[in-house]
C-alpha cells in the first residue's frame, strides 16, 4: 500500500480551476476502509453536494480534505492552501464560557488579523444570531451552535467551504435557517456540503458526488443526473375498477411497466415522455375509464440516488 | 482575539487561575501557622498522657511546612488543573475549530504552555511570598536572596511539570488519562532513580525542595545548577516531542 500523497490540482474541462482532486483515496480503520478509492474532482465556484446514507465516508472524506485526518492511500491535490479552506463539522461545539461574538472574532483572529473587527457582528448578524452575539454560547441550542459555526466558518472569507451535514439535525425552520446563508454563498465561494436530507442538497447544490460503501458511485451535475437516472412515471387515479385500463396501458409499446399501487390507482413507467403525453388520454377513452386525476411525477434527488444505490 | 487572550479568559472564566491561586495562597497561610503552634495543637487534640516534646519553631519550619503541603497538593492541584486546560483534542469539534484555523500547532502549544507555566510558576510563588511575610510576623526572619532563589527554582520546576502535562496530553487524549500520565512522568522518577545516591540532585524534585532546604541553609545556590540544566532541558525537549505528536494527530 502506497502512503497518500498530496499535490496541487489541476484546471477543469470548462477552464475553471480545480481546487479538490481525490484519486484512488483510501482510509483504513483498521481492517474497515471508510474511503475505498474515492474519485473526487471539485472545480472553482461549484456548490458540491456530497450526499450518501449514514456511514457511507462523507465525514473522513471531508476531514481528509481540510487536513484533520490523513488518506492512508492515494492521491489528493489541492488547487488552494488549506489556509483558505474552512471546515465545519456536524456538531460543531466551542468553549462554553466564551461568548458568540468572541468566538467568532478569536476566528477571524486566526485566520487572518488584518479582517476588520466589524466583520464578526455582520457575519453573526447574516446568520441570524445577531441578538445572542454577547451571550455565552454554552446555553446555545443546537441551531444556534449551527448558526454560529457558519458564522465562524464565513468569517475567514475562505475560498472553499467544508460543510458537514450541516442542518441534518434542525427541525425544518432551523435547516431553513442554515441553508439559507449557504445558499447565498453561490457563485461567492466554492462549497462542498455533505448531506443525507436529499431535498438539502438538491435546494444548494449545482453538482454532486453520490457516496455508497466508501465509494463515489455518480458525480456531475444535477440536472444530468435527473435527466439521466429518473425513469419518467406517471400516477393515474380512477374511480372504480382499474383492471380494463391496465390491459389497455399494457399494450401501448411507449409504456414499460404498468403497477396498482391501490385499488383504483395505477402507477406507468413510461420510455418515452412525449408519446405518453399524447397517448395516455386515448388509452384511458378506449378503456371507459373514469378518471380523477393525471399526473407526472417530479425527477427528484431521492428517486435517483434510490435508483443508484438499490 | 487572539489565543493569549483566549487562554486568559479560559484561566479566569473557569476558575482555573483563580483557584490555582487560592490553593496555593492557603498554603502559605497555613504552613507557618501549622509550625508556630504545632505544640498548641497537638495539645488541643490530647496525647493520651504521652508528652511530646516540640522544639521552639525556627524560620525555616515556617518554609518547610508550606513546601510539604505545596510538594503534594498543590503538585496535584497544578497537573490537574494544566491537564483539564492542555488537553487539546479531548473535544474533537472544539479541536477541530482551534486546528483548521491556527498557522501551526506549535503556536497553539506554546502560548498555551506558557500560559499554565506561568499561571502554575505565579501561584507558587504568591504562596511562597505569602508564607515568607507569615513566617517573619509569627517566627522570626528569613534571608530574603535564599528565599526568592528557592521562589524561583520552585517556579522553574512547576513550568517542568507542565510540560510534561503536555508531553502527557500528546499521547492521550482525555483530561483524565492526562492527568495520570503526567502524574507518573513527574513523579515515578522521582521515587526510583532518584533514591539512587546522588542522582536525585540531577533530577528536577531536587528544585521543588530547594525553598525548604535553601532557607534552612542545608544548601546553596550551586547545588542546583546541575538540576536546572536538566529540568530546563527536560521541558524543552518534552515540548519538542509534544508538538509534533500533536500535530501528526488525526481529530
Amino acid at each position: 500500500m502506497s502512503p497518500a500523497s498530496e499535490a496541487a490540482a489541476g484546471v477543469a474541462a470548462d477552464g475553471r480551476p480545480v481546487l479538490v482532486t481525490a484519486r484512488g483515496v483510501r482510509k483504513m480503520y483498521g481492517e474497515h476502509a471508510a474511503l475505498d478509492g474515492v474519485d473526487v474532482t471539485v472545480a472553482e465556484g461549484m456548490v458540491y453536494g456530497l450526499v450518501g446514507p449514514n456511514g457511507s465516508g462523507k465525514t473522513t472524506l471531508l476531514s481528509i480534505i481540510a487536513g484533520v485526518r490523513r488518506a492512508t492511500d492515494g492521491d489528493l491535490a489541492l488547487g488552494l492552501p488549506r489556509s483558505r479552506m474552512a471546515l465545519l463539522p456536524d456538531t460543531p461545539e466551542f468553549e462554553p464560557w466564551l461568548t458568540a461574538h468572541e468566538v467568532v472574532d478569536l476566528a477571524r483572529h486566526l485566520v487572518d488579523p488584518s479582517i476588520p473587527r466589524e466583520r464578526v457582528g455582520e457575519v453573526l448578524v447574516d446568520a441570524g444570531i445577531g441578538e445572542s452575539m454577547h451571550r455565552r454560547c454554552g446555553g446555545f441550542s443546537r441551531g444556534m451552535l449551527q448558526r454560529l459555526g457558519v458564522a465562524a466558518t464565513l468569517v475567514g472569507e475562505p475560498e472553499l467551504l467544508l460543510m458537514d451535514e450541516p442542518a441534518s439535525a434542525l427541525d425544518p425552520a432551523g435547516r431553513r435557517e442554515v441553508l439559507n446563508p449557504i445558499a447565498r454563498q453561490r457563485g461567492r465561494r466554492t462549497v462542498i456540503f455533505s448531506s443525507h436530507i436529499l431535498a438539502d442538497v438538491q435546494e444548494v447544490c449545482d453538482t454532486i458526488g453520490i457516496m455508497q460503501r466508501g465509494r463515489v458511485i455518480y458525480e456531475g451535475s444535477l440536472e444530468e443526473l435527473l435527466i439521466g437516472q429518473a425513469v419518467p412515471t406517471y400516477y393515474v387515479r380512477l374511480r372504480g375498477d382499474e383492471s380494463r385500463a391496465r390491459a389497455e396501458f399494457e399494450r401501448e409499446p411507449w409504456v414499460t411497466g404498468v403497477e396498482v399501487v391501490a385499488p383504483g390507482e395505477l402507477r406507468l413507467s413510461v420510455s418515452d415522455l412525449p408519446a405518453a403525453e399524447q397517448g395516455i388520454a386515448g388509452a384511458l377513452a378506449r378503456a371507459g375509464a373514469s378518471v380523477v386525476r393525471v399526473y407526472v411525477e417530479e425527477a427528484s434527488l431521492e428517486r435517483a440516488f434510490l435508483e443508484l444505490t438499490s | 482575539m487572539s489565543l493569549w487572550k483566549l487562554e486568559l479568559l479560559r484561566l479566569r472564566r473557569t476558575w482555573r487561575g483563580p483557584g490555582l491561586t487560592v490553593v496555593f495562597l492557603l498554603f502559605g497561610v497555613i504552613g507557618p501557622l501549622t509550625a508556630r503552634y504545632i505544640e498548641e495543637i497537638l495539645g488541643g487534640l490530647g496525647t493520651g498522657g504521652v508528652e511530646i516534646v516540640v522544639p521552639p519553631p525556627v524560620p525555616a519550619d515556617g518554609m518547610a511546612q508550606y513546601l510539604g503541603n505545596a510538594q503534594q497538593v498543590g503538585l496535584l492541584a497544578v497537573i490537574a488543573v494544566a491537564a483539564g486546560a492542555l488537553s487539546f483534542d479531548g473535544t474533537a469539534d472544539i479541536a477541530i475549530f482551534l486546528r483548521t484555523r491556527v498557522s501551526s500547532m506549535a503556536r497553539l502549544v506554546l502560548t498555551r504552555y506558557a500560559v499554565y507555566a506561568g499561571v502554575s510558576a505565579a501561584a507558587w510563588a504568591a504562596g511562597s511570598l505569602l508564607a515568607w511575610y507569615e513566617t517573619w510576623a509569627l517566627i522570626g526572619g528569613l534571608p530574603a536572596d535564599r528565599v526568592l532563589l528557592g521562589t524561583f527554582l520552585g517556579g522553574v520546576y512547576f513550568a517542568f511539570v507542565v510540560a510534561m502535562v503536555v508531553l502527557a496530553s500528546a499521547v492521550t487524549r482525555g483530561a483524565v488519562g492526562t492527568m495520570f500520565l503526567a502524574f507518573g512522568i513527574v513523579v515515578v522518577p522521582q521515587i526510583t532513580v532518584g533514591l539512587v545516591g546522588g542522582v536525585g540532585e540531577w533530577l528536577p524534585g531536587h528544585l521543588a525542595a530547594s525553598l525548604g532546604a535553601l532557607t534552612a541553609e542545608a544548601t546553596d545556590a550551586g547545588d542546583y545548577v546541575r538540576s536546572t540544566l536538566v529540568t530546563v532541558g527536560l521541558s524543552a525537549a518534552a515540548l519538542a516531542a509534544a508538538v509534533p505528536l500533536l500535530d501528526r494527530r488525526e481529530v
